[in-house]
């Protein structure tokens, strides 16, 4: 269990009317930033945004596919925009940012997810897994094998989050026929249609009965 | 001599980057002190910007500048007038708006979080004027322009003295690419004349070419990267004012800058399948034997371009008909401009062709495969030429083996499963094998190793693996000793990826530079080599990698090395002949279903598909396969969920996202057999391929909607066919 | 999005404090529809106040009672074996929503939350009286082909999207809500609001109260259901219509029967008429369509949605048929 942050105690609370709280925030965090450090950092409050942006960013720990990371990043981040646009873990991918294709799905403590639909601050402590995590070295793991072998895929876009989802879906124990794997992996579009490519990867996979 | 490998099922060459999260598309990019845009677009659908308040924005953190009209760099291009006020939407360049959704300002910042919040404090005032989005109020607007013309063969209108008729009426909605990955750009401007791109595009030349225009700059001061694109379908065969935008921003700010548009901007940014309504007339004596077919289309543009495809085209040649007209129309509304969208115009007119070649065998009280037998076309009944390569007929026959046809009841609604009404359909496609012009060079490397270069796009087909297998079968080397790199704009000219020729296209320059090389191989053999002395270089026998002079065998590696050679270099441009003044080139698609539709509910389920292609020699078994199943899913989506919705009292799309514009998911997609011809086209090209992109999906409509009136006796005549429509 | 504060308080009391404070602050559970409103600019709040770290994750049975916390997963509830057992109803419903992955995050609280999916409700462009009061309801004359045909007004014609609330609403299931002014108890057909006057209001749910769990009493309903989802792709849809049927049938006779519908009204839509008309009967389709004419009286229709009364009807009959296993 993590600490529980503090309030942020810039934060006037006023209804509607989010550029007072801005400006305030802005002012507010320069003033306590020029109390509180050293000349070091006042320096780049030239920029006052460089000081509003520390006083906004919040620190987070997590474990990304077996590496520990402390963070320091604003509220709004979701997970997904972290891992692309700030920890270059571009494998997972963003297909429509709103919970609706699956692209983005990652694992979260083994669960699979849609990354843009949380927060990055709410993964405190949170073991995350991303496609780049899935090989053991230059072994692929065998649904990536699978994935290959049966071809499921062809432009690519959709592929890491389909494996993501499919190992998740055969842990589940919801491999257990064509049908309800085409169920399970619904939450994943894939626009160029390799479906039926897919749903045979997963079931060689199953019945092969690798520790997935 | 070592296996052939055009053919065979070989795994993707770049498989492993796609299964690993290696693949980078042009989003992963991140050049040193890249910022990040977010569009400001508008919500009015035509009128004009009365004022821009930037204010809060650049006021909010982290903000660089907020772009548009009143302060975008000028683009040269612009400059130039042309008397035709229909040259496309030049972003940023004044106070127009067209249509809802076109961007108005672009918002740069140092983090994607804040350049998207800070593009919701951009003001924008307009004076809106009356908009118009609805093809059935703008009926009167219809025009035709010079690509248009009419057709006619024989007497117009000739259905309607035939003993037997129909005539109906076929309506497709709006149909959106949505390719997963989300459009978008990232420009660089490393100095004031020197671009560089990463982009998401069906060709890295054709941006090039674009912007050599627009901003008239040599092609040698832009450079295109494009090696991963994320599914594109059509949309991403031109370049989109979204990436003008962005080129200014970047332009202005100095800085890289990075546009990655939002599922919602993917209806109104980057093109889409028009609206189209098709009346069909077609007439056939008491026996089945065509008399007239008349096919009339109105499809809807933008305000500023006229988009035309090919929606009559396959009435004029599918069938051995005597009288064929055909007429073709558009009308502009305050939408953006369309494009071509997978098995493009074809498709839409082949939903209303082989639905009225459904209707009328019903009506003929005959089977509609028979139907479409007695009227196959032996010849090319538009321009009286053989065709290069034709197995429709075994096409038809295997489909119809495959599906169990002779389950099929003539009479609708005969058929039921456990309380589901049980139909067959099927229907046929047709697109024009094409062949284009491509350069390719070939790096043969002294450790044996060959690089083959051109700027080709792949967009999920598999183009560099059938390269390689290409490449392999013309050198003899082994494919793991083979690279074919594309997507850059520094290789050889290659065309778009598009229309279905990439493979005959781009596939004949690499089987003519590898010829090539074979020669330059020889030629060095000859001066230098004692055991070739006495031989022409194109008289050498080349196997496996080798060289053969009688008993002499060379590598072409260890000729390298012995001649103190690092590498040797060759490049050639193909491109057709004289023979397509001589040969019809088609490839065809024939597509069974067998659906259940539940009476209660409406809802359809597709049981079963067979799709057979007649697309000349198969170059990878695999991946061609997947290409076939993925041009099925497409046409499952445009039969049964695709619609995307307008309220025209606002001119805005309200099913704007992947939750209410359905693209089919896993469960909605049943078991699919692909059957190949896979006779090689003796004409074509070098490898006898005619293309399967768009055949893939070419009339799969119709075959799904004849299902539906097989099992119901209800014709659905207006895509998408929803549960609400069959009960 | 806009920038927010975040805390996650360490206690109920704190949170539902933090909550009580703060005028703009929301809740934040799974964060699917949240996130969602808040990325299409419909809802800003200032502060999110995490409570996933709450112990309210849990399933218990005590007295016949099923027990399940607030923040137990959707993808937890429909695999539990005492829901599986118990109530069946509810956890075939939870597979008919949304994704493995979006149930993997979707609280039982938050699903109860979700706001409807009415594309004017997400569309700030365009007038809607749900998200910002008098600006007119855009779906009254717009495309309104997924909205209501029972219990609209003329200021709300959009539909509740929730699977899992058609089983919770059918089984008599009661809401457990802690606030500042202590606990209270809220039967579930009491917790969702009609739209009326007042179409910003979705549920009763006063400023500073948490779901902390729902109750679901005990029922004979362990063999005899169906949850019948039509829409219009085969998964990861929202319902044209949908129908939960539960039945007690015993010699062949029904002696408890229980109808909820979705897709169909501002909130999970009970049909006690319907249930009425089928006590005592034979579990026949022309009883079905009985309560299948009973259940649709009160319908009325828009310019896209007319097909949603006979699909209802038919669906009803179907769902029942299934259900009784005819």
């Amino acid at each position: 269990m993590s600490q529980a942050p503090n309030e942020n105690p810039s934060c006037p609370g006023k209804k509607d009317k989010h550029e007072a709280r801005r400006d305030f925030l802005k002012q507010s965090s320069a003033l306590m930033a020029l109390a509180l450090t050293p000349p070091l950092v006042v320096k780049a409050g030239e920029h006052d945004e460089t000081i509003a942006g520390l006083f906004e960013k919040m620190p987070v720990s997590m474990e990304i596919n077996g590496k520990a990371y402390q963070l320091s990043v604003e509220p709004r981040v979701t997970l997904l925009d972290l891992l692309r646009e700030q920890l270059h873990l571009t494998g997972t991918k963003k297909g429509c940012d709103h919970g609706q294709c699956g692209a983005c799905t990652v694992h979260v403590n083994g669960q699979r997810i849609n990354s843009c639909l949380t927060l990055a601050v709410m993964q405190e402590g949170k073991k995350i897994t991303t496609i780049e995590g899935l090989a053991q070295g230059d072994t692929l793991h065998p649904v990536q094998e699978a994935f290959i072998k049966h071809d499921g895929f062809q432009c690519g876009y959709c592929t890491p989050g389909q494996i993501m989802s499919a190992v998740a879906c055969i842990r589940e124990g919801h491999a257990g026929s064509p049908e309800e794997i085409r169920e399970f992996m619904s939450g994943n579009i894939c626009r160029c249609g390799a479906y039926d490519n897919i749903v045979a990867a997963i079931t060689e996979v199953k019945q092969g009965g690798h520790t997935v | 001599m070592k296996k052939q490998t055009v053919g065979q099922s070989m795994d993707r060459v770049d498989g492993r980057l796609k299964v690993t999260g290696g693949a980078r598309y042009f989003a992963d990019h991140q050049p040193e002190g890249m910022l990040y845009a977010a569009l400001v677009c508008s919500p009015v659908s035509s009128g004009r910007i009365t004022a821009i308040d930037a204010t809060k924005a650049l006021r909010a953190p982290g903000v660089a500048d907020v772009v548009s009209h009143l302060n975008a760099p000028p683009v040269p291009g612009y400059k130039v007038e042309n008397p035709n006020p229909k040259q496309g939407l030049k972003i940023f360049h004044d106070d127009r708006i067209y249509s809802n959704g076109q961007p108005v300002a672009i918002v740069v910042a140092n983090t994607l979080e804040r350049a998207v919040y800070a593009a919701s404090l951009v003001k924008v005032t307009y004076a809106q004027e009356v908009h118009q989005t609805d093809m059935a109020h703008s009926m009167d607007q219809a025009f035709q322009n010079k690509n248009m013309k009419d057709y006619l063969r024989g007497e117009a209108d000739a259905w309607k003295k035939a003993p037997v008729s129909v005539e109906a009426e076929y309506n497709i909605p709006i149909e959106v690419h949505n390719p997963m990955e989300l459009a978008g750009i990232i420009a660089h401007w490393e100095t004031p004349d020197k671009l560089t791109l990463y982009a998401k595009t069906q060709g890295v030349k054709s941006v090039q070419q674009s912007l050599k225009t627009l901003f008239q700059l040599p092609e040698s001061q832009i450079t295109v990267h494009s090696q991963f694109v994320g599914g594109a379908f059509g949309m991403a065969l031109r370049i989109w004012p979204m990436e003008i935008a962005t080129i200014l921003a970047a332009k202005k700010i100095r800085k890289p800058v990075k546009l990655v548009i939002t599922r919602k901007d993917m209806f109104t940014l980057v093109g889409y399948r028009p609206a189209a309504k098709q009346r069909i007339g077609i007439g056939a004596t008491a026996e089945g034997k065509l008399t007239g077919i008349t096919h009339e289309a109105v499809a809807n543009t933008s305000p500023y371009e006229d988009f035309t495809e090919a929606i009559v085209n396959m009435s004029r040649m599918m069938y051995a008909c005597p009288n064929v007209n055909t007429h073709y129309q558009l009308v502009p509304l305050n939408l953006s401009t369309p494009v071509w969208m997978r098995g493009p115009g074809e498709a839409t007119g082949a939903f209303a062709l082989e639905s009225a070649i459904d209707e009328l065998a019903h009506k003929l009280h005959m089977d509609p495969l028979q139907l479409r037998l007695v009227n196959h076309a032996d010849i090319d009944p538009e321009r009286n030429l053989p065709y290069s390569s034709k197995y429709l007929k075994e096409a038809y026959e295997m489909g119809a083996a495959k599906i169990g046809w002779q389950q099929r009841s003539q009479t609708p609604g005969k058929l039921e499963e456990n309380g589901w009404l049980v139909g067959y359909g099927m229907s046929s496609g047709v697109f024009g094998a094409g062949r284009g012009r491509a350069t390719a060079s070939a790096t043969l490397k002294a450790d044996g190793s060959l690089v083959v270069r051109s700027a080709a796009a792949d967009i999920g087909p598999g183009t560099a693996t059938a390269m390689v297998q290409i490449a392999a079968d013309a050198t003899g080397i082994d494919v793991k000793k083979i690279k074919f790199l594309l997507g850059e704009s520094e290789y050889p000219e290659a065309p778009r990826q598009g229309g279905s020729s990439t493979v005959s296209t781009v596939g004949s320059a690499v089987n003519d530079v590898c010829r090539n090389l074979q020669q330059k191989l020889g030629e060095l053999a000859t001066a230098n080599i004692p055991a070739f002395k006495d031989l022409k270089a194109e008289n050498i026998q080349h196997e496996d990698g080798q060289l053969v002079a009688g008993n002499t065998r060379l590598d072409y590696a260890a000729l390298l090395q012995q001649q103190q050679l690092p590498e040797l270099v060759v490049t050639t441009t193909s491109q057709a002949g004289d023979e397509r003044k001589q040969y019809a080139m088609y490839s065809f698609s024939v597509h069974f279903a067998k659906v259940q539709v539940h009476p209660a509910t409406g809802v359809v389920r597709i049981k079963h598909i067979v799709s057979v292609a007649d697309s000349g020699t198969v170059v990878n078994s695999k991946t061609a396969r997947s290409q076939m199943i993925g041009g099925v899913v497409g046409g499952i989506g445009m039969a049964l969920t695709e619609e995307a919705l307008i309220d025209h009292r606002f001119g805005r799309y309200v099913n704007n996202n992947y939750a209410d514009y359905h693209v089919p998911v896993n469960a909605d997609t049943p078991p699919t057999d692909v059957l190949f011809i896979n006779k090689k086209d003796p004409v074509i090209n070098p490898m006898g391929a005619k293309g399967m992109g768009e055949i893939a999906l070419i009339g799969f409509a119709a075959a799904v909607s004849n299902a539906v009136f097989n099992a119901t006796g209800k014709r659905v005549r207006d895509l998408p066919i929803t549960p609400d429509k069959l009960i | 999005m806009n920038q927010f504060s975040y805390v996650r308080p360490a206690s109920q009391q704190a949170a539902i404090d933090a909550i009580t404070r703060d005028s703009s602050a929301r809740f934040i559970a799974g964060g699917t529809n949240l996130l969602d409103l808040m990325k299409n600019g419909v809802l800003a709040p200032e502060k999110l106040v995490d409570i996933n770290r709450l112990p309210l994750k849990n399933i218990t049975l005590n007295n016949n009672i099923l027990h399940i916390g607030a923040l137990t997963l959707n993808s937890e509830v429909a695999a539990h074996p005492l829901v599986k057992t118990h109530h069946p109803l509810l956890s075939q419903v939870l597979l008919a929503g949304a994704s493995q992955q979006l149930r993997n995050m979707a609280t039982t609280g938050g699903n109860m939350m979700q706001r409807t999916r009415c594309s004017y409700f997400y569309d700030i462009t365009m007038p809607c009286n749900k998200r910002t009061p008098g600006s007119g309801c855009s779906a009254i004359g717009g495309i309104n082909r997924m909205h209501a045909i029972f219990g609209a007004s003329d200021q709300c014609i959009a539909v509740h999207p929730s699977d899992m609330c058609i089983a919770l609403v059918a089984l008599d299931a009661t809401v457990l809500v802690a606030g500042p002014k202590g606990n209270r108890r809220i039967p579930f057909g009491e917790f969702h609001r009609l739209p009326g006057n007042t179409p910003d209001k979705d549920n009763n749910l006063g400023k500073g109260e948490l779901i902390t769990g729902i109750e679901i009493p005990h029922s004979p309903f362990t063999q005899n259901v169906y949850y019948l989802k039509v829409r219009d792709r085969a998964s990861y849809a929202f319902a044209l219509v949908s129908v939960a049927a539960a039945l007690d049938i015993s010699n062949n006779t029904i002696r408890g029967a229980r109808l909820a519908m979705g897709g169909v009204a501002h909130k999970p839509w009970r049909l006690h008429e319907a249930e009425k008309t089928l006590i005592g009967k034979s579990p026949t389709a022309d009883n079905f369509r009985i309560a299948a004419t009973v259940a649709t009286q009160s319908a009325r229709t828009y310019q896209h949605n007319a097909f949603k009364v006979p699909m209802a009807q038919n669906s009803i009959v179907t769902a029942l048929q299934k259900a009784a296993a005819v």
